[in-house]
């Protein structure tokens, strides 16, 4: 039985996901990290979330399909990349996005954005699915990602401590 | 130098290899110098220029020439550290630098003060950089990052001229017509999982 983690880098590569560009976040360090270690996947770090849409929005345009990791305050950070670039211009990029202020949290700072992140996402208009648990999680995944190119659009994949385990305590 | 100019001047040194424009005059500018195929044109994401070219040096061996601006580029510059991180042999990076915000209204930058793109460039490890302040200096660097590995930069001090008309084409017509020169999979809802395939 897969992990979370390895349930989406193999769903990944059933989409020929090979560019992944992420900003760190220690709860989702498990998915990146493994990506990183495998060769399948060119693994990009990027100093802010914005960029990480830019580099990916390029991968596209040459015929290379990417996705970004960044927590929801990255997020916050990346939002006028996609509503001026993957919007408009119709790039179809998978946006996973680890939700601070859910259950567990302990810092007060990353509740506002991170309860914000899917109103936003709700009204950019812009599909997303919570990934809060094993069950289903390879459909959930596959099928984000497969409405996402067949949309041309971005979709939004949020993962939340009940999944990964972070910082639940 | 004036940007209309080193656009043309560019435009006839190259065959099929990519320009990605910044936003606002460098689009409207790429477009009047010569459409081609292989010209990507931005529309608004101050700052991401690069950084898409970025996406593209790493994903194909074609030479990517990104024409950023200084203002675009203070907003990220972050991105600088990235290309020097990824190191793409097939990366240059010009900027336009007027030294101001001209579309907002002609404000000066820091680049009008203390601020040395080039510097940032080369602090942030990329190794092969140039200020230019006029068209046959731009010429000379330009024949040798088109020949050579890169990634370059170059820091191009130009003059603002007249305005000219906004680039007509619709953003998401750039991108089909754009990726059709890279693959015969031109939206994205035929590139899905490789057992749907034909």
């Amino acid at each position: 039985m897969p992990n979370w983690a390895e349930t989406i880098a193999e769903e990944l590569k059933k989409k020929e996901i090979s560019l992944i560009v992420f900003v760190p976040d220690i709860s989702i360090d498990r998915v990146t990290s493994l990506l990183e270690s495998d060769p399948y996947f060119h693994v990009v770090a990027a100093t802010r979330e914005e960029e990480a849409i830019g580099i990916a929005s390029g991968a596209f345009a040459v015929g290379r399909n990417a996705a970004v990791f960044m927590q929801s305050s990255g997020f916050g950070n990346s939002v006028n990349a996609i509503c001026s670039l993957a919007i408009p211009c119709r790039f179809p990029i998978p946006i996973f996005i680890n939700l601070r202020g859910e259950v567990g949290e302990f810092n007060i700072a990353q509740v506002p954005m991170g309860r914000a992140t899917r109103p936003i996402l709700d009204v950019l208009n812009i599909p997303f699915y919570t990934l809060d648990t094993d069950h289903n999680l390879d459909k959930t995944v596959g099928g984000a990602l497969k409405l996402c190119y067949s949309s041309r659009e971005p979709v939004a994949l949020c993962m939340t401590p009940l999944l990964h385990g972070g910082k639940l305590a | 130098m004036l940007r209309l100019d080193a656009t043309k001047m560019i435009l006839s040194q190259l065959k099929d290899e990519v320009v990605i424009s910044n936003l606002g005059p460098t689009t409207d500018e790429l477009w009047i110098a010569g459409h081609r195929d292989r010209n990507f044109y931005t529309y608004g994401s101050m700052g991401l220029c690069s950084s898409m070219a970025l996406g593209m040096a790493l994903s194909t061996n074609e030479k990517i020439i990104s024409l950023d601006g200084d203002g675009s580029l203070l907003m990220n510059m972050g991105a600088l550290a990235t290309i020097a991180r990824e190191n793409p042999k097939n990366l240059v990076v010009i900027v336009w630098d007027n030294e101001e915000w001209c579309q907002t209204g002609h404000q000066k930058t820091h680049t009008a003060f203390s601020t040395d793109l080039e510097k940032v460039a080369s602090g942030c490890g990329i190794e092969k950089t140039a200020t230019v302040r006029d068209i046959e200096s731009l010429e000379g660097v330009l024949i040798r990052a088109l020949a050579e590995d890169g990634p370059w930069f170059i820091n191009a001090k130009i003059d603002e001229g007249e305005e000219y008309p906004v680039m007509p084409i619709e953003p998401e017509v750039t991108l089909w017509r754009f990726r059709r020169t890279f693959t015969d999979i031109p939206t994205g809802h035929l590139t899905a999982a490789p057992e749907a395939r034909p």
